[in-house]
């Protein structure tokens, strides 16, 4: 009686476990299932190149989140990083087209890329070493972003670019945008590295349990700050492509990507409480949460009510990741 | 029947996926005694506990309190019902004071529904007094040291006005004088009719305190009898199930070159002025009441709390460590005495676990190697006798004293030159106590020193080739091994 009574139970974790780690996926099945019942055109390629266009630009700024996350921590800063950093770009290349030899587009990405990291640095900085909570450092960093981008842009869009950068976002591999090979290899990468690498299991180790991992001889400031530097890294990264793939750069880019961003990681798996989870998950996540939007537009459902229901589903994914840690007390 | 029952047990088994925790267990306990709960890491001592308590719900088998059946949902239902634990890892709400905590769940109101704050604070005082320790009733808990943590946790108990009391290993982490207090609180609440459930791995306190001593072995019941009718041998072989060899298997090591000295240590306020040493292939320890500086004083040797004046020579070299990362690159360690947040992360499994202050010894090239994170972890495991379902498993699902053995293992792998314990057995049972004094003659043997802290006078006395003793931050004494008597420690500390 207690041998099937176990084995039962041994079934059931195994299963509780398998739909925790591929929830997202499980969730993206049954929402295409239902959206391709009710539109048409959802299940088309060109729909999926765009959710996976889409998805390109929000999941690589959700992998930094995820990141930061597994630290145990948390950044607001993530959007406005997008939005200065795709605006500097964009003035530094329309300058360009005066006079070409000053700034060639390749040294731009890589201002553009060190400006995200710089940001991220900021934000580490000023909460693992001056201690600072990352709530407060991060959402000043969001308004020194926003307001920066506002000034160097005069809060007017910018657009067209030299082709030389059209790689990032508009060119194909095949029927494969390039951007979204991009993203999947970051993700690959991203998902060694913090299973493989001393740097990977330290960031865990210091969101799993910070005196801990102190009393384990990890530098946890050091961790903790690694943590948002990359995040502000992979931000600029995220805003190249959004600039490449819109060709056209505007404050209000990358806004609320922070929040889309907790909303991918936490589906795809990565916890709150920091620690736990798996980097690729928050790729699913993103897939997830992108496919939702889309499928409801074409739904016609009003944008406003998108943006409340956006809302729920941050709210839900939270709620979520609470039951999951309670459940395990 | 002639007896007089307060808690009935009859038949009771509890799974988990992979271990049968519980296994038909039966026992009764007679009103107004001191009952005791024995048996190794692992035995389902805590399970059975959180079954009374609401915590988890059984499987199989009948519970009578009073003689009434029960089946608490809740901790809240126990609670009511008269039963109040103070379990093994403590459950305080940290950032709250002392008072708050001990009137958690019923806070005093006063005139117009507001905290009644000053009435609050004087009965907790009054319930801390009575103990006779001395804990400021506004201090944050979190500000309180691990044992003063634990008197909070039984005063809070006390406070709940209960029936049952249950204490599951509340003296792990007490020394002497603050055992004998909880002795007297214990004894003084069966005079009045309370009764309690004790669980501990020292095997002493049992013969002083219990009345009658159920035995758990592997989740089965192999016995319940009255204290009076068996010996401390008798009772290890019926919970280990063989006998055990030497209590303190003390192996004398070759003695060597002088490998720390610290010299006229001050750290404003905690330490004064402390100058000692050791030498290879001795194990020094470190004796004193709570709160005399033990664990300060390792901490400032190894680099985590600023020094403010003094030196510490390592191998004969002057040092300063700036981290304590530094320290552990020099060839020393710390075993921490808080096991559930400094010890482990208790959502990561126990190899990982395991290989965290050792990350090098499994990284090839660069790249983490799964085979020998899971080899070292089963070596390791294996030489500490963990009990644990799988090497996946996390940790916060493992036996309070099989957690320590992580702990313990963790630093076994880094092999530090010079190893500090503090309170490196809290919580583990006879055996693996024995087998842990056994990890210590081997490191001294190897031309290592260990530095034990402990409250377990005996195993100080047991183990240690000289001690030295702290009180209110003075070092007030040095013994060697044959000159040292628990009188005259104690005699030193007071
Ligand atoms: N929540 C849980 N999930 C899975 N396994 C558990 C859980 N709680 C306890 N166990 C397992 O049940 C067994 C009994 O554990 P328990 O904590 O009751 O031991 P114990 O007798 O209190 O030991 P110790 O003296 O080390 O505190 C152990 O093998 C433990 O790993
Ligand atoms: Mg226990």
């Amino acid at each position: 009686m207690s041998e099937t009574g176990t084995r039962g139970s041994a079934f059931l974790t195994k299963m509780s476990q398998f739909s925790k780690e591929y929830m997202a996926i499980i969730a993206i099945l049954i929402m295409s299932v239902v959206f391709t019942l009710t539109s048409p055109y959802f299940l088309t390629w060109e729909n999926w190149k765009n959710i996976l266009l889409q998805t390109s630009t929000v999941s690589v700024a959700a992998m930094g989140q995820a990141i930061v996350l597994l630290t145990g921590n948390f950044d607001l800063s993530l959007g406005r990083n997008v939005a200065f950093t795709s605006c500097l770009g964009a003035i530094l290349m329309k300058s360009t087209a005066l006079s070409p030899n000053i700034w060639n587009p390749w040294v731009v990405i890589l201002i553009m890329l060190a400006m995200g990291t710089l940001i991220g640095l900021c934000n580490g900085v000023l909460t693992a070493y001056a201690g600072l909570p990352a709530f407060i450092a991060t959402l000043g960093l969001q308004n020194v972003c926003y307001g920066l981008a506002k000034l160097i842009t005069n809060a007017t869009p910018i657009a067209t670019f030299p082709n030389s950068i059209a790689f990032f976002g508009r060119r194909y591999f095949g029927p494969m945008p390039w951007c979204v090979l991009i993203m999947i290899g970051l993700y690959i990468l991203a998902q060694f590295l913090s299973t493989k690498t001393r740097l990977g299991r330290n960031i865990y180790a210091v969101g799993g349990g910070k005196e801990a991992a102190f009393f384990s001889g990890i530098n946890v400031k050091k961790y903790t700050c690694l943590g948002f530097v990359i995040a502000g890294f992979l931000a600029s990264f995220s805003g190249v492509i959004l600039m490449s793939r819109l060709n056209s750069v505007a404050i209000t880019n990358g806004q609320g990507y922070e929040f889309d961003a907790v909303i991918g990681s936490i589906i795809g798996g990565v916890s709150l409480a920091g620690g736990k989870g798996k980097i690729i998950g928050t790729l699913f996540g993103s897939i997830f949460l992108i496919t939702l939007f889309n499928g409801m537009a074409q739904l016609h459902v009003d944008p406003f009510v998108q943006d409340v229901l956006k809302g729920f589903v941050l709210l839900a994914a939270i709620g979520l990741d609470v039951f999951r840690n309670r459940k395990r007390a | 029947m002639d007896k007089d029952y307060i808690l009935e047990i009859e038949g009771l088994s509890k799974g988990f996926p992979g271990v049968q925790a519980l296994d038909k267990v039966s026992f009764n306990v007679e009103r107004g005694t001191i009952h005791a709960l024995v048996g190794e890491n692992g035995a389902g001592k805590s399970t059975l506990i959180k079954i009374l308590a609401g915590i988890y719900r059984a499987d199989a088998g009948n519970v009578t309190l009073n003689g009434q059946a029960i089946a608490f949902k809740t901790p809240h239902e126990a609670r009511v019902a008269g039963i109040s634990v103070v379990h093994q890892e403590m459950k305080l709400a940290e950032p709250l004071s002392v008072a708050e905590n001990l009137f958690v769940g019923g806070i005093l109101t006063g005139r117009g529904n507001l905290v009644d704050w000053k009435e609050m604070r004087r009965r907790a005082k009054e319930i801390i007094d009575n103990l006779g320790v001395e804990i400021d009733v506004r201090a944050p808990v979190d500000s309180l040291t691990v044992a003063k943590k634990q008197i909070v946790e039984v005063c809070r108990a006390v406070n709940m006005n209960c029936k049952l009391m249950i204490m599951d290993e509340p003296s792990a982490t007490l020394t002497d004088r603050e055992l004998e207090i909880l002795f007297g609180i214990a004894k003084k609440l069966r005079g009045e009719g309370i009764t309690i459930i004790y669980i501990s791995h020292r095997l002493d306190e049992i013969f002083n305190l219990a009345d009658n001593v159920t035995v758990l072995r592997d989740g089965l019941m192999v016995n319940t009898v009255p204290v009076r009718d068996v010996t401390k041998r008798r009772l290890i072989s019926m919970m280990v199930g063989r006998e055990l060899g030497l209590e303190y298997p003390k192996e004398a090591a070759q003695i060597g070159d002088v490998l720390l000295e610290v010299k006229n240590l001050v750290r404003n306020g905690v330490l004064h002025d402390i100058s000692f040493n050791v030498r290879q292939g001795e194990v020094l320890g470190i004796s004193g009441l709570v709160g005399s500086g033990r664990t300060e004083l390792a901490r400032a040797i190894l680099g985590i709390d600023k020094i403010d004046s003094g030196e510490v020579y390592v191998r004969g070299k002057k040092k300063l460590y700036r981290s304590f990362r530094e320290a552990i690159k020099d060839g020393l360690g710390l075993i921490p005495e808080d096991r559930k947040t400094q010890g482990l992360v208790q959502i990561f499994s126990v190899k990982r676990n395991i290989c965290m202050v050792s990350l090098d010894k499994i990284i090839k090239k660069g790249i983490v190697s799964a085979r020998l994170e899971q080899q070292y972890g089963e070596e390791y495991a294996k030489k500490l006798r963990i009990m644990t379902p799988s090497m996946n498993t996390q940790v916060q699902y493992l036996s309070g004293g099989n957690q320590q053995k992580v702990v313990v293992t963790k630093w076994m792998m880094q092999n530090s030159e010079i190893l500090f314990m503090d309170e490196p057995t809290r919580g583990i049972d006879v055996g693996a106590k024995t087998e842990i004094y056994h990890l210590i003659n081997d490191l001294v043997k190897q031309g290592k020193t260990v530095i034990m802290i402990s409250s377990e006078m005996p195993e100080i006395l047991g183990m240690c080739d000289r001690i030295v003793i702290l009180h209110e931050g003075k070092m007030v004494g040095e013994l060697m091994r044959d000159e040292a008597t628990q009188e005259r420690i104690m005699e030193k500390c007071v």
